[in-house]
């Protein structure tokens, strides 16, 4: 009870301050009109940031890259600590020196909306059980992995990656190794998701802006194919090489069985609501100034009815805890709020530049970017830049249509580079972490963070989006 | 000193204290999972965080980390161990032995066989 009454007051503040937050961000006296920013998805005006506000981000970046492997337990206890101090370092930049609020508030607001859909999805699927009792090979890897990836589609890269994570590392118990976990990341948890604007958070904000729902099929599913047969062709050869467990003598019925059938229900009820917005359905009010909106509020009311109506037996055999994503809210807390200075500066910088950008430079630093920042602000700075080429404007939905209608190449680099390669840092995507952690809790010891990026993501995800560069945007 | 399977087949329990696990059997430990930690150095030194000790009539774990190991886990998440009984074959794999500890109220610590749907790569 005490957590709901701090709870309400917590939003009740970012209410108020919210409502007056504009006051400042319409001051002319404090806003150089060649410094607008578009990262938060408005018309309002910004300050710039020093360039050295981005070293808190930097800071936590190097922490959670570096504290699991250095200072394993100092980190293990004070993350959450080291994440909000970092967090507030920032906030308290923007509102005492640039007198900016507005700018933390939209990523408060951002933040709310991004753990509603991961905690409501991770404790949904938390309540369902696959099992399959069957023995892995490469080739079930390989099905299983394409499966993954189409359903991502479906039910989004969250979804997909805490409903499989699990059965997948059962159906490989006797010959699991760590590749395995990662090839999942790049497949199921990021790259496989970029046919529809459920699938991952920058397709969805693109939609919201005007992109055709089935735009993003029509014109990616020619470089997603490509993209993800690379990617299980590479791991097809490397699971090919793993004998471990050949030996075993265990017997395998090849049976299916799915228990937790409310828990899809509610799945799908949290899928449904991602579209439960004033900018898809004009009918749905916007709750403004209150920083959640009416399909936060139902999906951080499936989180409550998810885990309550769950069956205890399943939960209990999928050693349901509310870690992983406690791990999650945390750390994307500080990375929310310490990455507005560097998304700002880019954002202002691809404004300044935009003559000079092309397919690749749209393809290269999107995808760079979203490697370590969050992908969904990075998309729309790209999508701003690449449409203000042409003197259009983002926050116009008749302009988003007509600038998808003739200029696609822009459009395709964008969307794919922020979706494929998430997959490239474990801070790249939301699940990426939550897998991690159930990976670990299982018993598999995973790389660290740099260990990711040097034994795996550069040598086999950079090479397939180079192909991938080479032959759509190297124009 | 009781064996495993006594203790698995009459539900006998173990008892906790702060960072302190006390378990009513004897065996030879080689994996024990707690959170995202796996460990499976049972040295005398502390490096690994976790010390096992063997008296007459139970084993102390110590869960150097920890100041409260119950905060370690949760209602569904136990304490995961690999081991194999104290007077048994720990060269031969077909003695090797999962169990989970539950850390319930009342410092009483559940102690159950895996099972099998829960994941615990050894």
């Amino acid at each position: 009870m005490k957590k709901i009454i701090c709870l309400f007051f917590v939003f009740a503040a970012l209410a108020f301050i919210s409502a007056s937050a504009p006051v400042y961000a319409a001051s002319p006296d404090n806003i150089p009109v060649e410094n607008l920013d578009s990262s938060h998805s408005s018309s309002e005006a910004h300050p710039l940031p020093t360039p050295y506000m981005v070293i808190p981000f930097i800071v936590l970046l190097l922490m959670i890259a570096s504290g699991p492997v250095l200072y394993h337990h100092f980190w293990d206890k004070f993350y959450p600590l080291i994440s909000i101090v970092l967090g507030l370092i920032t906030a308290a930049y923007y509102f005492i020196i640039l007198h900016d609020p507005s700018a933390v508030l939209h990523s408060v607001v951002e933040y709310l909306s991004f753990i509603a859909l991961l905690s409501s999805l991770f404790v949904a699927s938390g309540g369902i059980l696959i099992k399959v009792d069957k023995k892995a090979t490469p080739v079930i890897n390989v099905l299983f992995f394409l499966f993954g990836a189409v359903i991502s589609n479906v039910i989004g890269t969250t979804g997909a990656s805490m409903l499989l994570i699990r059965p997948f590392i059962k159906i490989n118990k006797g010959r699991i190794k760590p590749y395995h976990i990662i090839f999942f990341i790049f497949v199921v948890s990021n790259t496989g998701g970029a046919l529809t604007p459920i699938g991952d958070p920058p397709l969805f904000l693109g939609f919201l802006r005007g992109v055709p729902f089935f735009w993003v099929i029509q014109h990616v599913w020619y470089i997603w194919i490509p993209t993800i047969l690379m990617i299980l062709l590479i791991f097809y050869l490397i699971d090919s090489r793993n004998k471990s467990g050949e030996t075993s003598s265990e017997e395998y019925s090849g049976r299916i069985e799915f228990r937790g059938i409310k828990n899809v229900i509610f799945l799908l009820i949290i899928v449904i609501s991602v579209f439960i917005d004033p900018g898809v359905m004009s009918w749905v009010p916007s709750l403004h100034p209150f920083p959640l909106g009416i399909r936060e509020i139902i999906m951080f009311s499936m989180v409550y009815i998810a885990y309550k109506f769950a069956d205890q037996s399943i939960l209990k055999s999928n050693e349901f805890d509310f870690g992983p994503i406690k791990e999650v809210a945390y750390l994307f807390v500080g990375i929310f709020l310490t990455m507005i200075p560097a998304l700002q500066l880019i954002a202002y910088e691809s404004k300044v530049l935009h003559d000079h950008l092309n397919a690749t430079t749209f393809y290269w630093a999107t995808g760079t970017l979203s490697s370590f920042l969050d992908n969904a602000p990075t998309y729309l700075n790209f999508l701003s830049a690449a449409m203000g080429k042409f003197g259009l404007d983002v926050n116009s939905m008749a302009n988003v249509k007509e600038f998808v209608i003739h200029d696609e190449i822009y459009l395709q680099a964008i969307s794919v580079a922020a979706v494929f390669f998430g997959a490239c840092t474990y801070i790249g995507n939301g699940p990426n972490f939550m897998v991690k952690s159930i990976s670990e809790r299982s018993g598999i010891q995973m790389p660290s963070f740099f260990a990711y990026m040097y034994k795996y993501s550069l040598p086999v995800l950079i090479p397939v989006y180079f192909i991938i560069w080479l032959i759509f945007f190297n124009a | 000193m009781k064996t495993l399977d006594d203790v698995l087949k009459n539900k006998i329990h173990g008892i906790y204290y702060g960072k302190r696990i006390l378990l009513p059997f004897a065996a030879n430990f080689l994996k024990i999972v707690v959170e995202d930690d796996v460990i499976s150095d049972f040295s005398d030194s502390t490096e690994s965080g976790v010390i096992i000790e063997e008296k007459e009539n139970f084993t102390n774990i110590y869960f150097l980390e920890y100041k409260k190991i119950n905060e370690a886990v949760g209602k569904f998440k136990g304490i995961k161990i690999l081991l194999a009984e104290k007077d048994k074959d720990i060269f031969d794999f077909a003695n090797h032995r999962k169990l989970v500890l539950y850390l319930r109220e009342e410092h009483v610590v559940e102690i159950e066989e895996l099972d099998k749907e829960i994941i615990f790569i050894d």
